[in-house]
């Protein structure tokens, strides 16, 4: 019991600190921060249907970060969530663009393709590390513009839909059918596989050997070498689950709220789905909670222009205040770990 | 003749143990003084108390007779004293005189060089002390004894008047220690005052004008003229009278008859270490109820057996079998699946993983024995409940599971690391340095466990440093050098022969 209150504190302390640092700095510019509050808490859960926009937006937030915390967990630091979910997408709008079929059959193959698009992405990162050595902070970073770069070229090539004309590109949509949900990302159906998603990373990271291998590979993995742990083989598999959630996240937005697969839909997702994961301190409830408090945030950010003049990019702003709070509390707590392994030499 | 090196009444605690316990003593200058102790007796402690790298709980300290503010890096070495630690300081991929030339400017800056000059300097200053290498050569690719002198030039490269060494001769040949011994007799020709930690008594005797021993934190022999003693009251002194000497006879089950358990013919292996030879041509067996002991200096091939028995290394040539099993392709997993287990060289480092809680290091490596039934999820609370058995089993000491290793004692880790490795089914057990850095008593618990284990059948693979208990325990050694088998010895042994095939002397 007490840890749980040890854990809400961790969570709770960085994250008001940065609302209060916040609040101060927008009412020295001269904002009313009373309006600005509610504004936000409108935004978020108040407003009619914010509720489900906050929701909406933490899917894709929950899955990444859970995919990041089992790569995390092994020591890897893999941060293309963004181009992962963005092959998953693409995996799961060919399929449902493409293959003919009853949508009993097509929209679990189209969920299945997107999760392996995903994980595939990933493995070319995790490949070129475990082989080669190519530090995966810098080969997953740079996937992601390829990333970002491929789809452009599939929207305005091969999957191209004629019909729109504008800036974004993007496909055609996928068939009603093949819909999770409508616009508003929020259906019964959504809910129940993003659940069976969390309980399964949940069960991977807490109750599989892989997962308790990996966090002694990530802990110290030539301690685990010598017990005989296939320390890279654990990496490998990491990178694989990381993908695949980051893949699944994808198809869900292509077959949920989306629709269709869009350039830039969502460019930031996968870069908020690291602190999420991080200030959810890389276990599973405290991720939920980070994505809810992160999910909601973002539907701000979307509401917010409109009923106070404060601009959105305010809110990015205690996004960024929170991130770096936690993570100096982060490493803090780790140098403070090395000193008291020195000392105790 | 004047005091180079006081104290009085320091205590230094760490948490709530108490490194040093109201320590109060005076050395003279133009001296070598000897800190004599057991591992974990404060002689480290002290060392860094002197030099100014730790602040005492209470205690003043004296240098050049002259009062100085304890905890004061600066102030001690404007005084002159400089340490040479354990672990070399000079950044291994450095230069020797890039190297030499970092610690220096941080005393002295010269702001503005050239590779070119400071090298000539530092070239020039290296054939006075008769230190045989390239100033350009990387301070990773020299033989450790080399390191050491480079170390001890680097802390008289300010002038300093008093040297402290902490365990100088740790990982020396004995050759190099003897090379080492006269270098310091020479410092001491030269004014300089020495205050040297060592742990052997043969080298206290051969070396120091006086001699300081510490137990469990205070001081139990002032400092004592060379001649005014002798080693058996040393020996006392340094264990104590609760203790007792140790009494490890070997049985000498001489069970030459027994079935051969790993049997390596001829083998090579490709482990592509740099700076380290690879095992060549390597034959032997080990047998069942049998200590095959491996004697030789650090670095000739010891980390080399270690990886050819846990799959590490690849076989360049030649085979290696368990119990008739050929080895070549399993993996090291595999290999414990088999009965083998090994105690890694360096227990912080390789043996546990000290941020990770204890049960998990016991437990992680066989999580695949306790998924429930029907469904292919772990029990956590089999685990807990199995690791609390295992680390009860050989007497770790702990408050709760989820500690982290970091919070046990180095004997207690180590009691971990066999707790985890001898549990069940054990055919053969690698011990890599396991007493390394141990207190008596951790020690002794360690070479009890390998002799329990050996006479339950196992085959026990002793690899140390410490050529006393490789003879109490082993029945028959093996010396290695350059990676080669250089001799084999049956008890008793000859001291003498084995450091002999140990350095390749010829008499």
């Amino acid at each position: 019991m007490n840890r749980v209150a040890a854990n809400l504190l961790r969570f709770g302390v960085p994250v008001l600190a940065s609302f209060l640092v916040c609040g101060l700095f927008f009412s020295l510019a001269g904002y009313d921060v009373w309006e600005v509050t509610l504004g936000i808490l409108e935004g978020a859960v108040t407003g009619p249907g914010s509720f489900r926009q906050s929701l909406r937006w933490s899917i894709p937030m929950v899955l990444i970060a859970l995919g990041f915390m089992i790569s995390f967990r092994t020591g890897e630091f893999n941060i293309g969530g963004q181009g992962q979910l963005m092959l998953g997408g693409l995996g799961a709008v060919a399929v449902a663009l493409i293959v003919p079929g009853p949508q009993l059959l097509i929209l679990p193959l189209a969920i299945l393709t997107g999760i392996c698009a995903g994980a595939l992405w990933s493995a070319i990162a995790g490949l070129l590390k475990l082989r080669y050595g190519a530090d995966e902070v810098i080969t997953t970073l740079m996937l992601n513009f390829i990333a970002v770069l491929f789809i452009q070229w599939v929207t305005v090539g091969p999957l191209r839909d004629e019909a729109v004309r504008g800036q974004t590109a993007s496909t055609k949509r996928v068939d009603p059918s093949l819909r999770l949900t409508g616009g508003d990302g929020i259906s019964p159906s959504m809910l129940v596989l993003v659940a069976l998603a969390i309980l399964v990373a949940w069960l991977i990271a807490e109750r599989t050997p892989f997962g308790l291998k990996s966090r002694l590979v990530g802990a110290n993995p030539v301690a685990a070498m010598w017990q005989g742990v296939p320390v890279k083989r654990i990496r490998l598999w990491a990178y694989l689950l990381a993908g695949g959630f980051a893949g699944l996240a994808g198809a869900l937005e292509v077959l949920g709220p989306n629709g269709r697969l869009v350039t830039d839909a969502t460019p930031t997702i996968g870069f908020t789905a690291i602190v999420v994961a991080i200030v959810g301190m890389s276990n599973v409830p405290g991720i939920v909670l980070a994505a809810l408090l992160f999910g909601g945030l973002q539907a701000s950010i979307l509401f917010l222009p409109i009923v106070s003049d404060l601009p959105s990019s305010g809110l990015r702003i205690v996004e960024g205040l929170i991130a770096a709070i936690v993570t100096a509390r982060f490493f803090h707590l780790r140098w403070r770990k090395k000193q008291a392994a020195s000392v105790s030499e | 003749m004047g005091i180079a090196l006081g104290c009085g009444g320091v205590t230094v605690s760490f948490d709530s143990v108490k490194a040093l316990n109201d320590v109060s003593l005076t050395l003279e200058s133009g001296k070598i003084h000897a800190l004599l102790g057991q591992n974990g007796a404060g002689k480290t402690t002290l060392a860094r108390f002197f030099s100014g790298l730790i602040k005492p709980d209470t205690g003043r300290l004296e240098i050049n007779g002259r009062e100085v503010e304890p905890g004061e890096v600066s102030e001690a070495r404007a005084q002159g004293l400089e340490i040479v630690h354990q672990r070399f300081t000079l950044p291994p991929t450095f230069s020797v005189s890039d190297a030499l030339e970092l610690s220096a400017t941080l005393k002295k800056g010269r702001a503005v060089f050239s590779t070119n000059t400071v090298a000539k300097s530092w070239g020039d200053e290296m054939q006075k002390a008769g230190i045989d290498a390239s100033p350009f050569a990387k301070v990773g690719s020299l033989p450790i004894e080399t390191v050491q002198s480079l170390e001890i030039l680097r802390a008289l490269s300010g002038n300093a008047r008093i040297l402290i060494l902490d365990e100088p001769t740790a990982l020396l040949s004995p050759g190099a220690i003897a090379s080492l011994f006269e270098r310091l007799r020479k410092l001491r020709a030269d004014g300089v005052s020495l205050l040297v930690i060592l742990h052997k008594l043969q080298e206290v005797l051969e070396i120091a004008d006086t001699v300081t021993v510490l137990r469990d934190g205070r001081l139990v022999a002032n400092p004592t003229p060379i001649e005014n003693t002798s080693s058996s009251e040393l020996s006392d002194l340094m264990i104590g009278g609760d203790g007792g000497p140790s009494v490890l006879q070997a049985q000498a089950a001489m069970s030459a008859s027994g079935k051969a358990r790993l049997v390596a013919d001829s083998v090579t292996t490709a482990s592509q270490k740099p700076g380290e030879p690879e095992l060549t041509d390597a034959t032997f067996v080990v047998r069942e109820s049998e200590i095959l002991g491996v004697a030789g200096v650090e670095g000739n091939g010891q980390r080399q057996l270690a990886d050819l028995v846990c799959g590490f290394a690849d076989l360049q040539d030649g085979k290696i079998s368990l119990d008739g099993v050929d080895l070549s392709e399993l993996s090291l997993a595999e290999r414990r699946r088999i009965g083998i287990r090994i105690v890694p060289f360096d227990r912080m480092s390789e043996g546990a993983s000290l941020a990770t809680p204890l049960w998990e290091n016991v437990i992680t490596w066989r999580a695949e024995e306790f998924r429930k039934p029907h469904i292919p999820f772990l029990s956590v609370r089999a685990m807990k409940q199995r690791s609390r058995e295992i680390l009860g089993g050989l007497g770790v000491k702990f408050d709760s599971l989820e500690q982290s290793a970091m919070s046990l004692s180095g004997g207690n880790l180590q009691r971990l690391i066999l707790a985890r490795e001898l549990e069940n089914g054990v055919k053969l057990l690698v011990a890599a340095q396991p007493t390394r850095g141990l207190d008596f008593s951790a020690t002794d618990f360690v070479l009890r466990c390998l002799e329990q284990l050996r006479n339950n059948g196992a085959a026990v693979i002793m690899m140390s440093s410490d050529l006393d208990e490789l003879f109490d325990l082993s029945d028959r050694v093996i010396v290695l050098r350059g990676g080669r088998i250089a001799g084999e010895f049956q008890p008793p042994y000859d001291r003498q022969l084995v450091g002999d095939a140990m350095v390749g002397a010829t008499r």
